[in-house]
């Protein structure tokens, strides 16, 4: 009985946290596969979101993922299995394995706001590209499946910059006497929606990166002319 | 729920030379039943020599942590008909045992005794006073109940040697430090001293805190992030001169 309590709760770790970590892996090996033996910028009026704005941002994007504190916890459990897992059989860590925590090579993680920043500034372009996917035909407003898609996709991946720690600690969480400031109580307020974000930020990362792919194989399923362009409406503007 | 439960306690005592090994018990079950009264029904009516710290038995006092099917729980807290029917019961590893489920914990008073104390800002006028604003921060802080269960999940305070203080101890830090009226900046302390590098965020000690404190996401990463802006962002280095020199 212990014997398989044990696998469940080993099982349930190792599944979610894995899923994030491991999809992360292998949706930055496809999309480098992709974009660079198959590349689709634009189909149709609808931006492929690695091209937004440019595929040159790329590398910055997978580093202000592999900086993220929800992938930190993912890649040092389970790739370098300081521990696996909470629980004492399973935990694989042990004295005998050298650990250096975030104080050798992972130190680099501790510049993870400035990949943020980027993060930040590319965000717009997400909603433009909404945007250039409703009007892309000059004289008539569009909407069609697609459209949705790109929004959940600017939407999840704001969710997701947004409640990064690194942004809590800028907009109030690095003050300690919020009624010493003249604006403390906007501050304060600003701070505790943030952490009310911030309490799913692993949900978003894993989310938002999901969606990411699912736009970009929509707008390669239309392109390979599969019937999946729903169109809602158009109006002749 | 079955009538009864198997209870496989880790014993030993090392002043006689004991080495430790599990014995199993056989216990009658209750309805709501907590892994302590199983426990403590060993203790009355099978084997009186069993040792084991508690007190309130209501999750306040921090005495009966242990670690129940491999992870670290108060016993008061841990529903039997929630564990199966065989429940094994550890002394925390990450402590010396002092006799079958107590261990010693007395390392940590050593360790808060590293961290500079409250310091109040110098001309505070009295009584004190603190905005409620200002306080809910470092009031999530202390609900703590020093049960050492984070501590004792931690796995670089477990396998590893290194200088960190421990979840409980930056819970204690971040606490001090998000005080209003508190004059000390703790993060060079962190940043050598207190060794908070050497977390690498797994938030295991977040998944167990009985009090269901956020650990990581609201003691530590802030603590974290305080030490990037004075040793690793220059932007943010720049800023901290200014304000000293202010």
């Amino acid at each position: 009985m212990i014997e398989n309590r044990r696998r469940l709760n080993t099982l349930s770790e190792l599944l979610e946290p894995n899923w994030r970590f491991w999809s992360l892996i292998l949706i930055l090996l496809l999309s480098a596969g992709a974009l660079f033996l198959y590349p689709v910028s634009e189909y149709q009026g609808y931006v492929d979101p690695f091209y937004s704005p440019t595929v040159l941002v790329l590398p910055f994007i997978a580093l202000f993922r592999l900086s993220c504190y929800a992938y930190r916890k993912d890649y040092h459990r389970h790739v370098f299995r300081h521990p696996m897992a909470c629980l004492n059989d399973e935990r694989m860590d042990s004295s005998k394995r050298k650990y250096s925590g975030e104080t050798g090579f992972f130190a680099l993680n501790n510049f993870h706001r400035y990949f943020f920043y980027i993060g930040l500034a590319i965000l717009p372009f997400f909603y433009y590209d909404f945007y250039t996917s409703m009007v892309y035909q000059s004289g008539f407003f569009i909407f069609r499946l697609g459209s949705i898609l790109l929004l959940a996709n600017a939407l999840l991946l704001t969710l997701w910059t947004i409640s990064c720690h690194a942004f809590r600690h800028l907009i109030g969480g690095s003050v300690d006497c919020y009624s010493c400031l003249s604006h403390g109580t906007g501050v304060k307020k600003l701070f505790n929606g943030q952490s009310l974000l911030n309490r799913y930020h692993e949900q978003f990362a894993f989310v938002s990166l999901l969606v990411v792919v699912a736009v970009d194989l929509y707008i390669r399923a239309l392109m390979a002319g599969w019937p999946v362009d729903f169109t809602f409406f158009r109006i002749a503007i | 729920m079955s009538d009864k439960v198997t209870i496989s306690i880790k014993r030993s005592d090392p002043s006689k030379g004991e080495a430790p090994h599990f014995v199993d018990y056989e216990v009658p079950t209750q309805e709501g039943m907590v892994v302590l009264d199983a426990v403590h029904y060993i203790g009355s009516n099978i084997d009186p020599t069993l040792s084991v710290r508690w007190n309130c038995k209501a999750a306040r006092c921090g005495s009966c942590s242990a670690e129940v099917n491999g992870l670290p729980r108060l016993m008061c807290k841990t529903r039997v008909d929630k564990m199966g029917s065989r429940i094994s019961i550890e002394p925390m590893r990450a402590y010396p045992v002092v006799k079958d489920l107590v261990t010693n914990v007395s390392h940590n008073w050593e360790v808060a005794k590293r961290i500079p104390p409250f310091t109040p800002k110098p001309d505070l006028p009295k009584p004190w006073r603190i905005a409620a604003i200002d306080i809910t921060r470092s009031k999530e802080f202390r609900t703590c109940i020093e049960c050492f269960l984070c501590q004792d999940v931690c796995h670089v305070i477990r396998e590893h040697e290194s200088n960190y203080l421990g979840p409980k101890h930056m819970v204690k830090v971040a606490a001090l430090d998000m005080h209003p009226l508190d004059s000390i900046d703790r993060t060079g302390f962190l940043h050598t001293e207190g060794g908070v590098g050497f977390c690498n965020i797994t938030k295991c000690c977040q998944n167990v805190c009985p009090e269901g404190i956020h650990i990581t996401d609201n003691a530590i990463i802030p603590e974290k992030e305080r030490v990037v802006n004075e040793f690793y962002d220059p932007i943010g280095i720049l800023i901290h001169r200014r304000r000293q020199k202010k």
